[in-house]
């Protein structure tokens, strides 16, 4: 029989008893609905979280100090101060590193007129913007002839800005930093998400180093690198020139480095592990869907049996019984696949729309489940159709 | 495969078919011998339990002799598999049913053109034959029907439809006027008689000898034995 006829036979059958067609594809639209949903909304986590942290730093890579230790007891990362801006500079030679930003971070006292308070003051390199993806919302960010000549400027964060109610007018004002008077030059765009990165003022290395820290310890070095596939390869560059220059030969080393790939890495095999737990807990229902459509399909063999036996009688042969009732099982559960996908992609966009994602919607998962959907029709449909094929065409002739 | 001129479309040889229950075995036919020319109208008149129906399913290839030898249109066709079967049901047999058996829910033009469908012929031209099968036993203006929407006689005439699409060596009838009223049962015979004039080969199975009447042969079957020809 030729596939048109197969088509033209399931289609009119399945058109003949709408409702009961509905109920039957009703399992498999649900299951394949929550694949496609749950799907976008683990991928929608996991783009969520991403997000936050590329909004740290485009391939960012932080070199962090060692620990102190005093006697036995061993300090927490970062205790020591075994990095230094000569550090920083040489880190700036090497390939792949795009820009460096040394960081020398304390906290301070900030006064604006009545209003106060206290928060972290940065000392950084004009590549601090880039390194950790800040934008200007006003005024300018620091120069080189800033951290050349020690002035005393500061940039500050959004939410800084917001304590202090300082706004786009109070550019080129005084704020005091530590009870020391500086000119304010910018202020940063929020980043959101995290309120720490916010709140902050960024005031040249050297003045930092001159007016707050007596010595030429930096509390860490951030970078970033070309591209993110370069990370690796930087990151191994840095460890051998820090050792090089730190002298260290027996690989216990007095800084640490961190990347965002490793962070990166870490939440997408979480969401991966969350993304199959979702499609494993959805799929479930597409198996009971299929169930539902082997019930029928049953109940439908038994029903045209008379059906069956004259279609034998005027010349088919057992296949032609097997691939009609095979049609007619993969074209429920096909149909069911693409309702389903409508649904699912529907639920998607709401859920995405409430969530603040956004609408995410992946072909591979359509691609599967479509497959899915298919194959439970395969699977569950050769039995029923099984059946039919073998019925003797004189019993069932003869069946009332 | 077809027949050579003279010889016959059916040749039943020592045919038996015996169904085996497990316990016991019940014989349905025993060694029935006939043959029957191309051309011919004959009927088979028995009782019921004569055997009747294993003889309609035998000689329809429905069912397989359980010994003896059935030659069709020049084909042995006691030894095919299922699809054989098939294919010679497909070719070479039309069946009229006593209860139409027209496929439910399938109008008269879709139920005429399904025996061509499973012959490979393609849509148009087996909906073209349909159509001028149904215009001939003048139901040209049926052709959208469905079953439930026609009289038992328009059924009947819409099963001889599709028996004749295929132009097969052999048109099988089985108490085709059983379920009809007198007139449209003549009707129906008169149709047979007919297509015999126009050449067909037709077996008629019956139990009532005025429907015999019809053919111009008939044999008895009584307790799965064939008595010796009759003539009507």
């Amino acid at each position: 029989m030729k596939l048109a006829d197969l088509m033209r036979l399931a289609l009119s059958r399945l058109g003949t008893g709408k409702m009961r067609t509905a109920l039957t594809m009703l399992g498999i639209i649900i299951g394949v609905a929550s694949v496609v949903a749950l799907v976008s909304v683990a991928q929608g986590a996991t783009k969520g979280i991403s997000d936050r942290l590329q909004s740290l730093g485009t391939n960012l890579i932080t070199v962090s100090p060692g620990f102190t230790r005093t006697g036995a007891t061993r300090g927490a990362i970062g205790t020591a101060t075994t990095l230094t801006l000569d550090d920083a500079n040489s880190l700036a030679q090497l390939d792949g590193v795009q820009y460096v930003a040394p960081e020398l971070t304390t906290n301070k006292l900030i006064v604006v007129g009545s209003l106060n308070e206290t928060t972290r003051v940065v000392g950084t390199t004009p590549g601090y913007l880039s390194v950790f993806a800040y934008q200007m919302w006003v005024g300018s960010f620091l120069n080189a002839a800033s951290v050349d000549h020690n002035l005393r400027v500061a940039v500050i964060g959004a939410t800084t800005a917001d304590n202090l109610g300082l706004t786009e007018s109070s550019i080129g004002s005084t704020i005091l930093v530590g009870g020391l008077p500086f000119e304010l030059v910018g202020i940063l765009q929020p980043k959101g998400g995290s309120t720490t990165a916010d709140d902050q003022v960024v005031i040249p290395l050297s003045t930092a180093h001159e007016l707050f820290v007596g010595s030429n310890s930096v509390s860490a070095i951030g970078l970033s690198a070309t591209s993110q596939d370069a990370i690796s390869t930087v990151s191994a560059e840095i460890t051998a020139t820090l050792e090089q220059r730190h002298g260290i030969t027996n690989g216990v080393d007095d800084f640490s480095i961190a990347t965002q790939a490793q962070l990166l890495g870490t939440v997408s095999s979480v969401s991966d592990v969350l993304t199959l737990l979702l499609a494993g807990i959805a799929s479930i229902s597409l198996l009971v869907g299929g169930i539902g459509i082997m019930n029928i399909m049953l109940v439908s063999v038994r029903e045209r049996t008379r059906e069956i036996g004259i279609r034998k009688a005027i010349g088919a042969r057992g296949r032609d019984i097997l691939s009609q009732f095979l049609v007619e099982a993969l074209a429920l559960s096909l149909a069911g696949g693409v309702i389903g996908i409508g649904v699912g992609i529907v639920a998607s966009f709401a859920i995405g729309t409430y969530a603040g994602w956004g609408f995410i919607f992946s072909p591979v998962t359509v691609v599967v489940a479509v497959g899915f959907s298919l194959l439970v029709g395969i699977v569950f449909g050769v039995w029923p159709a099984s059946q039919a094929a073998r019925l003797d065409p004189v019993v069932a002739l003869r069946y009332e | 495969m077809s027949a050579a001129p003279g010889e016959p479309i059916i040749k039943l040889e020592e045919v038996s078919r015996i169904y085996d229950t497990g316990k016991v075995q019940v014989p349905a036919l025993v060694d029935v011998n006939l043959d029957v020319a191309n051309g011919e109208f004959l009927a088979i008149i028995g009782p019921s339990g004569s055997g009747k129906s294993t003889m309609m399913n035998i000689l329809g290839c429905l069912d397989r002799p359980t010994s003896g030898l059935y030659v069709l249109d020049g084909q042995p066709v006691d030894e095919l598999s299922d699809d054989g079967l098939a294919f010679v049901r497909s070719r070479s047999i039309g069946f009229v049913f006593q209860s139409y058996n027209l496929l439910p829910r399938t109008s008269a033009l879709e139920n005429v053109a399904t025996p061509l469908m499973y012959q490979g012929v393609g849509r148009k031209e087996r909906l073209r034959r349909a159509q001028s099968a149904l215009e001939r036993l003048g139901l040209g203006d049926r052709l959208s029907h469905e079953p439930s929407e026609l009289s038992g006689g328009q059924q009947q005439r819409v099963g001889i439809a599709r028996a004749l699409v295929t132009e097969p060596a052999l048109i099988l009838a089985d108490e085709p006027t059983g379920n009809l009223d007198s007139h449209s049962g003549a009707e129906v015979l008169d149709l047979f008689k007919d297509l015999h004039a126009l050449g067909r080969t037709i077996v008629l199975i019956t139990h009532d000898t005025d429907v015999a009447a019809a053919a111009d042969r008939a044999v008895h079957l009584r307790d799965g034995q064939l008595q010796a020809a009759v003539p009507a």
